[in-house]
Order: structure tokens, then C-alpha cells, then sequence
């Protein structure tokens, strides 16, 4: 039987190379991955707690009910991966600031628009009548600059490498006297690394992000496993991918062997992505960032290099001092981005803050963790 | 936020511009963050308007390999 089903398998195979494609939500493959990865933490005999960092990652393990069919030794946890979810109310603040003193038009991803800052997010400014406008990236935004040439226009930019290099393509090759960038572009693999030194949030292995890890390759994970003795494996999304990269860091942690383990590698290359690099070298330099809730974080940030300085709002604006809050009264979500608490345990939880009436970062977007929680019950397979 | 679409380039517009497939909808998507050179039939993973990444079909023939090993195991 199972040889018949093999020959089936490498003949109905042979023809695709598709994504997105079926075989990768493939039950039958999904039940034997899950069967590995129970036989090894049967043998490891302890709790393995394991992090993702990747707010895709979180929305796909939910979507496709993993949590549930994995053994109930694996803890599969939520760490800082949503990139609207750590912006800092600052941004938001300065962001505002800007359109306010300069009747500025702000756009910026969907997602950013019910951040909170510290007094109301975009949204509630759009209310009192702030041009804010949804853009589906970068370049649509430069494209309203261009057609209004009369009015002064900013793109809030948020996001990791995935993100952030599109952006940089644009910061070298724009030239528009009423359009620039605000940046709160943040770098994940040294957050990775401030997370493993923190003594209060304790896990066995880190599950890497595959889009982030198209642009940048494997190398800047490389000191996890050098450093820490701590194993990486990079997933991509698809109920396959995540599991493939589960079942790497359980056998990582049996054979205590750890390396950065690429199971996306039909998208990952070892490199990265070299134009991608080279054009973020280009265009930002490394800096600190502010991270919600949870402080400045040394060199997590891309800020625009000083041979762009036309297009950084940051050094166009003069943009005073603000005092800023991060966490509004209750709001645990400098917890829930460390994977130190789950959404449930903050009381504000589908009470006060629901996804149609956030109120802290979490519950913003569709990556956040709380927004994840309260839109979807995990679903049970049959 | 940093989810990127997969899709199948369908028509070469211009140097730093392609069309692209993704699932029955064409949009136009810019090169410029690729080094490879892209021909009609390659997959590629598209962010904001760009392509990041291209399909390398020898890993994903990889994956179909492991697979085979993990159901026979
Ligand atoms: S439920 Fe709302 S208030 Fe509580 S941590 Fe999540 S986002 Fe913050």
C-alpha cells in the first residue's frame, strides 16, 4: 500500500515545482511529520519550549490548527515577530507631529493605522481630519507624491529586512522635494540574541523567520548556535515547512548538535539575497531602535545613511522631544512580544481590547499575537 | 507584514519589470532587489510590489526527496 502511495506520490510529482502549491499542506505528510517529532520528544522525555519570531508564523500555526496535533511536550511560543506590533508609540507620535506642524500627508502600510500612540493612533487622527492615506507599498506612495506635487507627503515605513529592503530600493533612486521617509525599520537576528540573555523568558530553540531570511541567508543566525549552543532552525509557512523546521530543532536538541538548519531552502539561499543586501547597505546604517514597551534595543534598528538625508523625515522635520507611552494602563504587550505571557493573561483580553477595538499593539494586526488569539480558536483536524 | 506571495512569472515587460501570476491574478512586479536574471516559468516570491526571491526547483525536488524519506521511515 504504502509503495503504491510512494509511486503515486514521485509520478504526480514530477510535473510541478508549483507554489503555492497543495503538497505542501499534504495530510499524509503532516501526520508522519508530526509522528517523528512525537517518537523524538518521547525520547527527549521533557518539555521543549520553542520560538518563532515571525508574526506570519504565528498567523499560519494558528490558521492550520498545529498547536493542537503537536505533542503536548512541544510549547510553541510567540516572540517579537510582528513588525506593527513593536513599533513604538513614539513613531507614532513623531509621525503625527510631523503631519500636524506641517500638514503633511502621511501613508503607510494598512496595518499601522490603529497602532496606538501615545495619545491616538492614525486612525482617530484621520478622524479630526489628518490626510492619512493606505498604501499597499512604498512605491504607491511616491506615486501620490508625484501626482500632487503641492502637497508634502511621508511614508511611515515599518517593518523587517522583508520590508525594509523594498523601502531602500526606494530611498536610492527617489528624488521628490515633498516626499520622504520616516523609518522604523527594525533588524531581527540581534533581537534574537537580547532574548537569549534575558534570564526572565527561557526556550530550547528558535524557529527563524523564511521571508525574512530570503533577504538576509543564513550567516547572521550563525552565532546562535557558536555562541549559544542554541539551535536555529529557518520554516517557511505552510503547515509542512513549519512542521520540517519543528522536527529540525527537536532532533537538533536529541542529538545536541545545534546549527542554523535552512528548511526553506527552495527559497532560502545560504547568501540571502545579494542585490537585496547590497542596496540596504546602501541606503540605512545600523542603529539603535525603540522597541514597544520594551526599550532601546542597540543596533535592532535601520535608520537611512546620511548620503540620503533628503528623503529621512527625521533630519528634514525638526522634530521636538515628546514624551511618549508605550503601554496603556493594563496592556501587557512588552510581555506577549517576549513570549513571556499568552494574550489570555492580560485582563484586558477580548473584554476592553478586542481586534475591533484594540488597545494595545497586539491586537493591531493580523500578525499580532493577540489579534491571533481573539480572531481564531485553534482549529481541530478531523 | 513580512509575508510575501508566491506566483509564476508570466511575460517579461521591461529590464527591471515582469508580470506575474498569483493564482489566476497578473500584477506587475519590479526586479530591481534580483540579481539572477528571470525567465517566463520561473517562480518567485513577491513583496510590496518586488520580487525577493526566485524558486530554486533542484531544493524544492529536495523537499519531495526528504519527504519520501520521512514517509518510509
Ligand atoms: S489583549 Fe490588548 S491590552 Fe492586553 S496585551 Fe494584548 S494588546 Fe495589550
Amino acid at each position: 500500500m504504502l509503495t503504491f502511495y510512494l509511486l503515486q506520490r514521485t509520478y504526480l510529482d514530477f510535473d510541478i515545482m508549483s507554489e503555492p502549491a497543495q503538497k505542501y499542506r499534504d495530510k499524509e505528510i503532516v501526520n508522519a511529520l508530526i509522528n517523528k517529532i512525537k517518537q523524538l520528544t518521547n525520547k527527549i522525555g521533557h518539555k521543549i519550549k520553542i520560538m518563532h519570531v515571525c508574526g506570519t508564523h504565528e498567523h499560519d500555526v494558528v490558521k492550520a490548527g498545529l498547536r493542537s496535533l503537536l505533542p503536548k511536550e512541544i510549547d510553541l511560543i510567540a516572540g517579537p515577530g510582528c513588525p506593527v506590533c513593536v513599533s513604538s508609540a513614539q513613531d507614532v507620535d513623531e509621525v503625527l507631529w510631523i503631519a500636524d506642524n506641517y500638514n503633511s500627508t502621511i501613508t503607510t502600510f494598512g496595518d499601522m493605522m490603529r497602532v496606538p500612540g501615545s495619545k491616538e493612533s492614525l486612525y482617530q487622527a484621520q478622524g479630526r481630519g489628518v490626510d492619512v492615506r493606505v498604501v499597499y507599498g512604498v512605491s504607491d506612495a511616491i506615486k501620490i507624491a508625484e501626482e500632487t506635487p503641492e502637497k508634502d507627503l511621508l511614508f511611515f515605513s515599518v517593518g523587517f529586512e522583508t520590508t525594509s529592503c523594498v523601502t531602500a530600493a526606494e530611498v536610492i533612486r527617489t528624488n521628490l522635494p515633498n516626499f520622504s521617509i520616516y523609518s522604523s525599520h527594525k533588524v531581527i537576528p540581534p533581537a534574537m540574541e537580547l532574548l537569549l540573555q534575558r534570564e526572565d523568558i527561557e526556550f530550547q530553540g528558535y524557529l527563524a523567520p523564511g521571508h525574512v531570511s530570503t533577504i538576509i541567508g543564513i550567516k547572521p543566525y550563525v552565532f546562535i548556535p557558536e555562541k549559544y549552543n542554541f539551535p536555529v532552525a529557518i520554516a517557511g509557512f505552510e503547515p509542512v515547512d513549519i512542521l520540517m523546521g519543528i522536527l529540525s530543532l527537536v532532533k537538533q536538541i536529541d542529538e545536541e548538535t545545534p546549527i542554523v538548519d535552512n528548511t526553506y531552502g527552495r527559497w532560502v539561499k545560504h547568501e540571502g539575497n545579494t542585490a537585496a543586501l547590497r542596496t540596504m547597505d546602501e541606503a540605512y546604517i545600523v542603529s539603535d531602535a525603540r522597541w514597544r514597551g520594551l526599550g532601546v534595543f542597540p543596533m535592532t534598528g535601520h535608520e537611512i545613511s546620511d548620503k540620503y538625508a533628503h528623503i529621512d523625515a527625521k533630519k528634514k522635520y525638526d522634530i521636538p522631544e515628546l514624551a511618549a507611552v508605550d503601554l496603556q494602563s493594563g496592556c501587557i504587550c512588552d510581555e506577549i512580544l517576549i513570549g513571556k505571557s499568552k494574550p489570555h493573561q492580560c485582563k484586558l483580553f477580548n473584554k476592553a481590547c478586542r481586534p475591533d477595538h484594540p488597545i494595545g499593539a497586539c491586537m493591531v494586526s493580523h500578525e499580532g499575537t493577540c489579534n491571533v488569539a481573539a480572531t481564531y480558536e485553534e482549529i481541530k483536524w478531523e | 507584514m513580512c509575508l510575501a506571495i508566491p506566483g509564476l512569472v508570466c511575460e517579461l515587460i521591461s529590464e527591471k519589470r515582469v508580470m506575474v501570476d498569483i493564482t489566476g491574478v497578473k500584477r506587475e512586479a519590479d526586479t530591481s532587489l534580483l540579481d539572477e536574471a528571470l525567465e517566463v516559468g520561473d517562480y518567485v516570491l513577491v513583496h510590496t510590489g518586488f520580487i525577493i526571491s526566485k524558486l530554486d526547483p533542484e531544493q524544492a525536488k529536495e523537499d519531495l526527496k526528504l519527504w519520501e524519506e520521512i514517509l518510509s521511515s
